[in-house]
């Protein structure tokens, strides 16, 4: 029988996550500076795979690509059984909620709809 | 563990390479990424040829506090019989937590507590399997505080109470070496190296002072050289190059397994 170990453990799995993932608070005995350089490599993963869905989007962003992409994955941590793809389309839902991509032109919206 | 020789991760990008490129001894493939009910043609050809295709998984996260996701080991358990497979694999990690995915193999806490969940784990997986169950030890770019037992205990102990395989990544053992000022010699004397399934070699570079084991840079000298020193110390049954991305000529890929071959 596991389950105190498994309560316990579970509890300090997702204290850590949280501070990765989620801006959490930083768990006790953890060297913050580890902690910074494991958040930064987790969200440029994860940062490459919006990528190569959403190519056009990202490559459009330029320089703001990387700092926009990490505000909106601390505000939208991956949670279990999500998808890249849904990741990769939050992501440009997100931006066009908060104004950073432009509103989307009528002509080119016929375009698409004549495809 | 049977000879399996020099091997190379079949990736679909790069299938017809594996297909053609001379020395390839076997082949491992991301269970994930493969139905066991429609296996890519690649796949179906390299086993017809007599190649053997090792299943190799990421997302039971065995080192995690829940029990392990049955339809996930029922995936690769599938995958591994269809490939008449003669070992399967995962990591010594953690993906998944408080209702949160990392999307990358996050090292467990190396407590007396931890390893009881991971055996508990391993086991569950280890019984809906029927081939010997092989796990590899991780790159970390952190370490959890309040350690109880050194990796080598850690992964001992492991092997001990569950009888399964290691898979020694031994660029891993560079990274952590270089980031986590870890001594991979002495690793390598405490490992149960008589436990060792293969070994995996790969690809990385710095980056801001942190080396990332990328998968998509060519194999570093240093990693070839820890290669030598576990051979110095016993005969790997096999060694795989993975490369993930950024993929190179053909003849460049080659060379690097002839450098692999050249170390055994």
């Amino acid at each position: 029988m596991t389950q105190p170990q498994r309560d316990r453990l579970a509890e300090q799995q997702a204290q850590l996550l949280r501070a990765l993932l989620a801006d959490g608070p930083p768990p006790p005995g953890f060297d913050p500076r580890r902690l910074d350089v494991e958040a930064t490599a987790l969200r440029s993963k994860r940062r490459r795979v919006v990528a190569m869905i959403q190519p056009d989007v990202c490559t459009d962003l330029e320089d703001r690509f990387v700092p926009l992409f990490a505000e909106y994955a601390r505000a939208h941590p991956r949670t279990v059984g999500s998808r890249a793809r849904e990741d990769a389309a939050g992501f440009v839902e997100w931006l066009r909620e908060n104004g950073h991509l432009p509103r989307v032109k009528w002509w080119r919206r016929r375009a698409t709809k004549s495809r | 563990m049977r000879e399996l020789g020099v091997g190379i991760g079949w990736r679909s990008e790069i299938d017809i390479t594996v297909e053609r490129l001379p020395g390839v001894d076997f082949v491992e493939v991301v269970a994930e990424n493969l139905n066991p009910d429609q296996l890519p043609e690649s796949v179906v050809v390299l086993r017809e040829r007599g190649t053997p295709v090792l299943p190799h998984a990421v997302s039971l996260s065995v080192g995690g506090a829940e029990p392990v996701d049955m339809k996930r080991v029922e995936h690769l358990a599938k995958l591994a019989y269809v490939l008449d497979a003669p070992v399967a694999s995962d990591h010594v990690c953690f993906v998944r937590a408080g209702g949160l995915d990392s999307g990358h193999l996050m090292p467990v806490p190396r407590t007396k507590e931890a390893l009881d969940v991971l055996v508990e784990n391993v086991k569950a997986v280890q019984a809906n399997l029927t081939v010997p169950f092989a796990l590899e030890n991780i790159a970390a770019l952190l370490e959890w505080p309040d350690a109880e037992l050194t990796e080598a205990q850690f992964l001992a102990e492991l092997t001990e109470r569950t009888g399964c395989l290691l898979l020694v990544d031994v660029a891993n053992m560079y990274a952590n070496a270089r980031n986590l000022g870890q001594d991979p010699e002495k690793l390598l004397d405490d490992l149960p190296l008589e436990r060792l399934a293969y070994l995996h070699v790969a690809g990385g570079e710095e980056h801001h002072g942190v080396y990332h084991d990328t998968h998509t840079h060519p194999v570093l000298p240093e990693v070839l050289d820890l290669l030598s020193e576990l051979v110095k110390r016993t005969r790997p049954p096999g060694v795989l190059l993975e490369r993930d991305g950024d993929y190179p000529t053909d003849a460049e890929l080659a060379a690097e397994l002839q450098a692999i071959r050249d170390r055994l």
